[in-house]
């Protein structure tokens, strides 16, 4: 891959009261990607999010956007970020339109053609004169994000973008996000709760857990690692001697067992096993979710 | 259109913090490094020529008798006379009390040297007075000081009397003046024919010293509370109450007439 | 950064603040202008004269009465002695103090709004002016544009110094068009008195000099500004330090009026001359009313105020270009 990363984290640490709630992260995005940021409640991704847009100041490590570095280079770097933390908080008492001229004012050079032009990117041009406070939690989203859009960053950062959504809005917001990133060429970086979600949409994932990152990687290489056969055999015992022999079982669950996916030899195993008499009743690859890997890679923490 | 406002308002705000900046700056300058000349004596008072059209004008002087200490009403016996008055005429009565709760001879005398006070007196047809019972009776201790000490008190208390009428008369040589004279709030003490001796004394001399000027009459008060003082006095047995200064202000009020015209 | 105080006084106006500090100012104006005329009605009536001079003299012989009465507080009596012979001073000079018209309602109405009143009116306004944007989520929006820390609260505190100005001027043109309706709009020209100076008991008129009425205000609206500076920066930092508007009223709430309560009762602990609140009453210093601490100057009160003002917005800087916002 050649495309260039826009947003560097290296080594980053936060101590609060002596804890340290973030030991040391590192990842980065590159253009034209959806990045997924999952964790259970208390993983340290909101802090890192906070950490991103410069909200919140890290203890040791560096953040860089585009080359600049976010402390040393504030404005520079934060220049390319357009963001939403949690709730997409707007001021309830001005019109939408006068929230986007109120960020607008705060960034030199955007014409009033740009803030039009978002506008209709998230499809608000029919209630954008109305009062923010008459805005459906969905309206307020949209309009979160096209605050974001703005200053035509190169990152975006979307912390639960599908929150409070009604189906057909996730599916809308799905799709603008990819449309975002493979179009636009953004680097969208997104924290949800809905693995679902996550698995959709994005290119990469990150999983946190207890302040660390456990894993990085496309969420085609995550899955494949996680691909499993469940067999239906009778007697169970006598499959489970066999199949023991020849790779590892994860489970017993009940009158199943549970192996990994390994396409080439299941034909083998099989043959092993009507060999010895067995009754292999059923055999099934099972589609593997993000959620069966999150659950085991953070022990069964819960996520919401 | 709402961009104007705000503008507007925006603008506004910026001229008038400028505005207060000036002010402040003229605060520092006028109170930190203003050149210290005292005002230049203004102090002429308009001439306000007594006309007759302009009713009755009573100033009263003096100390919590005159001030109505006593009267749960508050009128005093200067209320009482007013009203009194008014039944006599048709002409506007106007009032200003002047009275010090507690004002001694000295402290009179004082007070009329101030400029507003003067002022008051010119304008005055009738000035109703009580003083020296702070001189004589020192807070109800006095009668029992030694007689010696009373003489000295009563000394200088005539001398005051006497500047304060020479200064009355100065101001004022037309104005006639009530000088109400003291009564005993002791008078039914085992001592009251001592303490009544004194105050009679006291009266004497004051009166003596009113006849040296012209229209300056002493009212007695003396006998209103010969018989029965307590049913006189207010509760601290030393100033009247209501009833009393009722009987003062009637016996106040009796002297004064009118000419032909004013009367009702 | 015109921008940005823009967006702050688009702020401030839209959230109707500055109406409803109109509103409430013209209600009580309208009171006070009532309460007034009633008063020199009945004044008039219990004297049977308009005389100033009679007024005044009688109002020196009340204080006179008053002081001669063995219940009345030590403070009391200094503050009634000071204001006797300042009296007696105008009426030496034949000057009315208190001469009907607008000017004089205004000036008036400045000196008892300077204390607690007007600091009030700034607070409404300082109070959630970073506050709201904590509460409201709105501060993680703007703390994430391209501008420095430092720049978005210094822009917030030059709108604070705008609104500040505006209320000013909101008080001083109603009081003054209020009042004219019933006392009529002359007395621009008024000479007052100013320069008292008070040691212990005794009035200094040594430094004493005339006025003109519209330059006495307009002196005083420049220290009633000073003063809803300070009353402003320092809700300006609670604003900044907590995120619940309403503690942060609470607060200033509690510390104006212990300094109206404070002022009444210090004069035996001096150290609490060091305390802002007891200090808000600069007008005095002009109209030479005795302070409730001797020692008290208007040099010495102005310093006061303007190192809590300082160091409060120091604070207010620190912690907010320094802090995590979560």
């Amino acid at each position: 891959m050649t495309k260039q990363a826009t947003l560097i984290v290296e080594n980053l640490r936060k101590t609060i009261r002596r804890k340290e709630i973030i030991k040391g992260i590192s990842f980065e995005l590159k253009e034209g990607e959806v990045f997924g940021f999952l964790g259970p409640n208390g993983a340290g991704k909101t802090t890192t999010i906070r950490m991103l847009v410069g909200l919140i100041k890290p203890t040791s490590g560096r953040i860089s956007i585009c080359g600049y570095d976010l402390e040393r280079q504030f404005t520079k770097a934060i220049r390319h970020i357009g963001c939403i933390v949690e709730n997409p908080e707007l001021y309830p008492y001005l019109s939408g339109w006068e929230n986007l001229e109120h960020f607008a004012r705060m960034v030199p050079d955007i014409p009033k053609a740009r803030m039009n032009e978002v506008v209709e990117l998230v499809g608000l041009q029919n209630r954008i004169h109305d009062r923010v406070s008459t805005y459906s939690l969905g309206m307020r989203q949209r309009l979160g994000i096209a605050q974001a859009l703005l200053g035509k960053p190169k990152v975006l950062i979307l912390d639960e973008p599908t929150n409070g959504l009604d189906p057909v809005g996730i599916r809308e917001m799905r799709e603008f996000i990819r449309f975002l990133a493979e179009t636009e060429g953004l680097s969208v970086l997104v924290s949800s709760h809905l693995l679902s979600e996550i698995q959709l949409m994005c290119d990469r994932v990150a999983i946190m857990a207890k302040g660390t990152m456990l894993r990085v990687d496309t969420v085609e290489h995550l899955l494949k690692e996680q691909a499993r056969v469940v067999w239906k055999a009778e007697p169970l015992e006598a499959a489970k001697a066999i199949l023991a022999a020849e790779t590892s079982i994860f489970r017993t669950d009940g009158d199943t067992l549970i192996t990994p996916y390994e396409p080439k030899k299941l034909s083998v195993w099989n043959k092993k096993l009507v060999e010895a008499g067995v009754a292999v009743h059923e055999i099934q690859p099972k589609l593997p979710t993000l959620e069966d890997l999150f659950i085991e890679l953070t022990g069964g923490e819960t996520i919401e | 259109m709402r961009r104007g406002i705000v503008g507007i308002i925006t603008i506004v705000s910026a001229l008038a913090g400028i505005l207060w900046l000036g002010g402040l700056a003229m605060a520092i300058q006028d109170q930190f490094f203003a050149a210290k000349a005292p005002p230049a004596g203004t102090a002429k008072y308009p001439k306000e020529e007594k006309t007759d059209n302009r009713g009755i004008y009573i100033v009263a002087l003096g100390d919590s008798l005159t001030r109505g200490t006593g009267d749960e009403s508050g009128k005093g016996y200067v209320g009482y006379m007013v009203d009194q008055l008014r039944q006599k005429t048709a002409k506007p009565i106007r009032v200003t009390n002047l009275a010090i709760k507690g004002q001694r001879s000295a402290g009179l005398l004082q007070q009329l040297g101030q400029a507003e006070i003067e002022r008051q007196l010119k304008l005055a047809d009738i000035i109703v007075m009580t003083i020296g019972g702070n001189d004589l009776f020192q807070g109800g201790e006095a009668l029992k000081l030694a007689p010696k000490q009373i003489e000295q008190a009563k000394a200088s208390y005539l001398r005051n009397l006497d500047r304060i009428f020479q200064t009355i008369r100065r101001i004022n040589k037309d104005a006639v003046v009530f000088y109400i004279g003291l009564y005993n709030p002791f008078s039914d003490l085992g001592d009251a024919k001592q303490t009544s001796a004194i105050v009679r004394q006291w009266n004497f001399a004051s009166a003596e010293t009113a006849a040296r000027y012209s229209n300056i009459i002493a009212v007695p008060t003396f006998d209103l509370f010969a018989l029965h003082v307590n049913d006189y006095l207010y509760s601290d047995h030393f100033h009247p109450n209501k009833e009393g200064y009722k009987r003062i202000g009637e016996r106040v009020a009796s002297l004064i007439t009118f000419t032909e015209g004013d009367e009702k | 950064m015109n921008n940005l105080v823009y967006n702050e006084m688009l702020k401030i106006v839209r959230k109707k603040r500055l109406f409803v500090i109109a509103a409430i100012v013209a209600v009580l104006v309208a009171l006070f202008t009532y309460a007034q005329f009633k008063q020199v009605k009945e004044l008039q009536e219990r004297l049977g004269t308009s005389d100033w001079r009679t007024q005044l003299q009688q109002q020196i012989i009340d204080a006179q009465n008053r002081l001669n009465s063995s219940s009345i507080s030590e403070e009391w009596r200094k503050y009634l002695q000071i204001r006797l012979q300042q009296q007696q001073y105008y009426l030496e000079h034949d000057i009315n103090p208190s001469a009907p018209g607008a000017p004089t309602f205004m000036r008036m109405f400045i000196e008892n709004a300077i204390d607690l009143f007007l600091p009030l009116l700034v607070m409404v306004v300082a109070a959630d002016l970073v506050s709201s944007e904590a509460s409201g989520g709105t501060i993680k929006l703007l703390l994430t544009r391209p501008v420095k820390r430092g720049t978005i609260l210094l822009s917030k505190y030059i709108a604070l110094l705008l609104a500040i100005s505006f209320i000013l001027l909101t008080v001083a043109l109603l009081s003054y068009l209020i009042s004219g309706i019933v006392f009529g709009y002359h007395g621009w020209r008024l000479p007052l008195l100013t320069g008292f100076t008070i040691n212990g008991e005794d009035l200094n008129t040594e430094g004493v000099h005339l006025l003109p009425q519209w330059k006495y205000v307009l002196i005083e609206l420049g220290l009633a500004w000073y003063v809803a500076i300070v009353a402003g920066t320092l809700t300006f930092m609670l604003s900044v330090l907590m995120r619940s508007t309403a503690a942060v009223m609470g607060i200033m709430l509690a510390a104006l009026i212990s300094g109206a309560i404070l002022s009444n009762m210090v004069s035996s602990w001096e150290s609490a001359k060091y305390l802002f609140m007891v200090n808000l009453r600069l007008t005095d210093y002009i109209s030479g009313t005795a302070p409730p601490i001797d020692g008290m100057t208007l040099g010495f009160s102005m310093t006061v105020l303007a190192v809590w003002g300082l160091l409060a917005l120091a604070i207010a800087f620190i912690v907010f270009t320094k802090r995590d916002v979560y």
